[in-house]
């Protein structure tokens, strides 16, 4: 490293120190670029993958208002997703080569989604769990030390406790209704505990991005941090909702004041991400071909746009 | 696989009415009609919107504060030709995002950045955007009930919606109740 760069390296930090928001044109390290670029893309993909698994539930919802909060939820996360993206661009990533790489499968998204929403309750506890998981990450992150990152963390927030809410108002609606539908929720309730503690990610002594992520404040806490705040926020609801979680070894520590949890199933963990979990293949066969079904139509755009500009 | 990129456009959302419009992010879309229809869909889903502004991204001349404290764009020797309406966008402070300020006349990008910093100077501006306004699209005043309102009528996508804290405390209740005091 050089002079001139070490100084730019000493300010960069100095003024992460000091709270203020890098911004598109400001000097950063090539690295903190590089991280940014990363996780913003991977989160984007995450919410566009994300629409799926509820999707195929939008047809089957059991009513009409069932039906009007799902697609508005999902529409959300394809809003989401569009937020996420422009927020890597504004960093020199275009959506072209995010999205090819995705659809070649060299880019990583959220493990969750990985899992089939197999019953209507499905729907009910991935708001209760999944949306909880990752608001408890965005909150982080919306005071992340990159301007544009933390400004759709903002909005997708305010947004996201809606998918929350509407999902613990199904959970509650199952739970107050037929031996039938308690059960259905309970087992849903099984399928989606561990799956949802994985998607923090890795312990924070097996995570290589994590210093220097926290070091420049992209995040501000780790995913042990994160995953023990949705474990004590959670259980008490589930308690609640008398639902039982699977895990023999979840107790109270009075001394700490947490909820501790049994060992995660790293090796399922490991699967699911390299792509051998139970729908990353039907994930991404959807996404390819909404991709190829859509391409007449961005060639109509063009076409469209490019007749205008001649007659001009 | 390998689609061509469409040009991106930097979309600006009227929060409040009669407040000023924010940059709110960007979409892509063949021409600017169509971007507005996209940042419709894209940042018109909940009733805070009351307006939108689109730019295409190219037209924006960025500056930051620390850019301009090195070096005022100089001036051109077209400047002297016919002025045209810029606006300018500044991000005030570290919070928060480009807020429409005003406009200046200016027969340059690089004018336009210099009146600006002249004129809302005084505004603790961090980093500055100028667009010829004459580039600017933005949503008819006449549609705005067809754009906008529709949005209202949805206050399920609303979190107010669904009582859950009242459901929670009474399950909490009930189950107190239940159990024997420890």
């Amino acid at each position: 490293m050089t002079t001139g760069e070490a100084e730019k390296l000493a300010h960069f930090e100095q003024r992460i120190a000091r709270g203020e928001k890098i911004e598109p044109g400001d000097w950063m390290p090539e690295e903190y670029r590089r991280q940014l670029i990363r996780m913003i893309s991977q989160h984007a993909h995450s919410e566009i993958v994300g629409m799926l698994p509820e999707g195929g539930w939008i047809t089957r919802a059991p009513s009409l208002r069932r039906k009007l909060v799902l697609l508005a939820k999902v529409q959300d996360e394809g809003g989401h997703g569009q937020y996420l993206y422009h927020a890597a661009e504004t960093l020199g990533a275009t959506r072209e080569e995010m999205i090819d790489a995705l659809l070649r499968g060299k880019a990583k998204y959220s493990s969750i989604f990985n899992y089939p929403a197999a019953a209507w309750a499905d729907i009910g506890v991935i708001g209760w769990f999944v949306d909880s998981a990752a608001i408890l990450n965005q909150t982080m992150l919306a005071r992340s030390s990159y301007g544009p990152y933390a400004r759709a963390m903002i909005r997708i927030c305010a947004e996201e406790n809606f998918h929350r809410k509407q999902g613990m108002e199904i959970v509650y609606r199952l739970t107050q209704g037929t031996p039938g539908q308690r059960l259905m929720v309970q087992q849903a309730v099984h399928r989606w505990w561990w799956p949802t503690l994985m998607m923090f990610g890795p312990h924070d002594a097996d995570s290589p991005n994590t210093p220097v992520l926290v070091r420049w404040g992209i995040k501000t806490r780790t995913n042990d941090e994160l995953r023990q705040e949705f474990v004590d926020q959670t259980v008490p609801e589930a308690r609640a909702f008398d639902l039982s979680l699977p895990d023999p070894d979840l107790r109270f520590d009075a001394a700490s004041g947490h909820w501790r949890f049994g060992q995660i199933d790293w090796d399922e963990f490991r699967q699911v991400i390299s792509g051998h979990g139970p729908c990353n293949q039907v994930r991404m066969e959807a996404r390819r071909k909404a991709h190829e079904d859509g391409a007449w139509v961005r060639a109509a755009l063009q076409a469209y746009a490019r007749r205008r500009e001649q007659a001009a | 696989m390998n689609d061509t990129q469409l040009p991106r456009f930097e979309v600006f959302v009227q929060e409040r009415r009669n407040g000023p419009h924010l940059n709110a992010g960007s979409v892509h879309a063949a021409d600017a009609e169509l971007a507005l229809l996209n940042a419709r869909d894209v940042f018109a889903r909940r009733p805070e919107c009351h307006g939108l502004w689109i730019v295409p991204a190219d037209r924006v001349t960025a500056r930051t504060a620390e850019q301009l404290a090195v070096e005022m764009p100089s001036s051109e020797p077209g400047e002297s030709g016919r002025a045209e309406t810029y606006r300018v966008f500044g991000k005030i402070g570290h919070k928060g995002t480009h807020e429409h300020l005003g406009r200046v006349e200016a027969a340059s990008a690089g004018q336009a950045i210099r009146k600006a910093f002249d004129t809302f100077g005084s505004l603790s501006v961090t980093s500055w955007w100028v667009v010829p306004e004459s580039a600017c699209l933005e949503s008819a005043e006449d549609e705005a009930d067809a754009w906008f309102k529709p949005a209202q009528d949805k206050p399920f996508r609303d979190q107010a919606f669904y009582p859950v804290e009242t459901f929670m405390r009474s399950l909490r209740r009930a189950r107190e109740s239940k159990e024997p005091r420890r």
